[in-house]
């Protein structure tokens, strides 16, 4: 029953979201202070090429390659995030989208270690890696009545679920306090909020920081999940992507972001009936979005729609949903 | 002696917007800076709080030269602001404006905040006090979770000096406090102003309702032109016969007509 559920198509493409959510997330993060970065696509592929790199070379195990994926993205991102934040706006957005080219290129061109445009073959698979580790300590998928790439992808799922969950609760408690606030008022009014005493540089380069990490981190997820990644994953069309999930679900909350990674993810294995068709109705969806929702699809208002009604229900079903309704 | 600006002078390209100007604010007084329009006050505030630096002179504070000193370090060292076209935090409440306003005041990083470590809930927990405390003062209390710019007119100038008094000062700039406000919010303004002081906050206003200023202040510097024109008492500066023709006597003249 539960292994005709499983299917590792379907187990693939959760997991793509779940990279995704990251994605978008390290785009809110940085717009949340008012920056638009478009080098996330590069963040992500030192992310990927950093975890793949050592893991392959050097039997790094996964988690450290992973962490230092997204270490050495960040350490970059600082590196990177001090001077182009001079920058403000479209400036900025075309800066770190020239940044991430040049990331590409040298994935292209310092072949003796990445091997060129051919890509990296042979990383080492998350889920056949976590498959391992549960075989080791006694766990047979027959017991469960699932095929063993059932469980090596279903690995993968929950590994990034708990992930994803621990990352909104990091930056949703982040959004709350001094910092989260910070980076609001920064993005509301630079000057005003210079004004009031925050180092701005400071807290833009934290937030900038913030997205690179994030970026390199689910880059270098990828690379595991893929087993297999090459310059072209990280070109510009993946920054423009990156960025839809974020505008497309909403900038403002993250939330937005998280509906818009599952979302864009979604529509064109959704579309697949119609393959010619399906890239032109992802571009009308886009352009019917920012002529009449360009805030995006989920909002302050929708957030407070959701928990009014979630409250309410709660409400009736305690007997006092008069009182609480109002 | 609180503030003491000494032969300040900025130039843009070639209009020179102050020139050579001096002078020094005591602690505890209400000091006016009036003067007509383009006369160089929001400039010099400009430069107190180094929004942008001087073309030449020197600024100190308690003693301490803090021309130079990026604007968060500024407000860091008790000086803070409120501007003359009011620059709030539009889409956060009003609550959340008065916690930004206390960020100088207070440290939690990342991961106290995210942890949620004993020091910052106490931080946090501190700063609320404080938001709720200074709402009351300014009369804003019960629109805490009210967004900024849904306030009236005469509320987000409150709210501005809120927001402002929550970095606890010890030298409150006002750009025009009184701008566009009725006769009953220019009272309260007054009362404001005066409660103000008495916490032992040493303000500096520009203003250009005249009896306003005058009932006000306790010494006044007129600047016309970006030079110093006079400076003393209201009661000095109304018979100063430089300034009633530089100033006031246009005023009459405007209210004549």
């Amino acid at each position: 029953m539960l292994g005709d559920l499983l299917n590792p198509y379907y187990l693939q493409i959760i997991s793509f979201i779940m990279i995704n959510i990251i994605l978008g997330i390290s785009i809110y993060v940085t717009l949340s202070s008012g920056q638009l970065s478009l080098g996330n696509a590069g963040f992500m592929g030192i992310g990927a090429y950093t975890s793949a790199l050592l893991t392959i070379n050097f039997d790094v195990p996964i988690v450290i390659g992973v962490l230092l994926g997204a270490l050495v993205a960040g350490v970059l991102g600082i590196l990177i995030g001090i001077p182009a934040l001079r920058l403000h706006g479209v400036y900025l957005a075309i800066a770190t989208l020239g940044f991430g080219e040049v990331i590409r290129v040298i994935f292209v061109n310092w072949e003796s270690v990445t091997q060129g445009a051919i890509g990296l073959p042979g990383i080492p698979h998350l889920g056949r890696e976590l498959f391992k580790i549960v075989s080791d300590m006694g766990f047979d998928p027959d017991m469960l009545g699932l095929r063993n790439n059932q469980v090596v992808y279903l690995l993968v799922v929950l590994t990034l679920l708990l992930i994803n969950i621990f990352i909104v609760w990091f930056f949703s408690r982040q959004n709350k306090s001094r910092v989260g606030r910070a980076f609001a008022a920064i993005k509301m009014d630079e000057k005003a909020a210079e004004s009031m005493g925050i180092n701005i540089t400071y807290y833009k380069v934290l937030s900038f920081t913030q997205g690179a990490v994030l970026a390199g981190f689910a880059g270098a997820l990828y690379a595991h999940v893929m087993a297999y990644i090459s310059p072209a994953d990280f070109a510009y069309h993946r920054a423009i992507e990156i960025l839809i999930f974020s505008v497309f679900g909403g900038s403002e909350v993250i939330w937005g972001a998280i509906f818009g990674a599952t979302f864009m993810t979604l529509l064109p294995e959704a579309l697949r009936f119609i393959s010619e068709y399906r890239y032109m109705i992802y571009g009308i969806i886009l352009i019917l979005m920012m002529a009449f929702r360009p805030q995006g699809i989920i909002d302050v208002s929708v957030i407070q729609w959701i928990k009014k009604t979630m409250k309410f229900k709660r409400g009736t079903d305690h007997g006092t949903g008069n009182k609480k309704g109002h | 002696m609180v503030l003491e600006i000494k032969k300040v002078t900025k130039n843009f390209g070639g209009i020179s917007a102050l020139t050579d100007v001096s002078f020094k604010i005591n602690e505890g007084e209400i000091f006016g800076l009036i003067g007509p329009n383009g006369a160089g006050k929001t400039t010099m505030f400009n430069i107190i709080t180094n929004m942008f630096p001087p073309t030449s002179g020197e600024i100190s504070f308690q003693e301490d030269k803090i021309s130079g000193s990026k604007p968060h370090k500024i407000t860091d060292k008790g000086i803070c602001r409120t501007f003359q076209n009011i620059r709030l935090f539009s889409q956060m409440t009003v609550l959340e404006n008065v916690l930004v306003g206390g960020h100088c005041r207070s440290k939690s990083g990342v991961f106290s905040s995210v942890f949620r470590t004993k020091s910052q809930r106490k931080e946090e927990h501190t700063l609320h006090e404080t938001a709720t405390d200074l709402l009351a003062l300014v009369g804003l209390s019960g629109y805490e979770n009210v967004i900024a710019e849904n306030l009236a007119y005469g509320q987000q100038r409150r709210l501005e000096i809120a927001r402002a008094l929550a970095s606890h000062p010890k030298l409150l700039l006002l750009d025009e406090p009184a701008a566009g406000m009725n006769e009953t919010e220019t009272e309260n303004l007054f009362d404001l102003i005066k409660k103000v002081q008495k916490r032992g906050i040493t303000v500096l206003l520009i203003e250009h309702d005249m009896p306003f200023v005058m009932k006000l202040c306790d010494r006044i510097t007129v600047l016309n032109f970006g030079k110093k024109l006079a400076e003393g008492t209201p009661a000095e500066i109304q018979n100063n016969q430089d300034v009633i023709e530089a100033y006031l006597g246009s005023e009459e003249d405007d209210q004549i007509a």
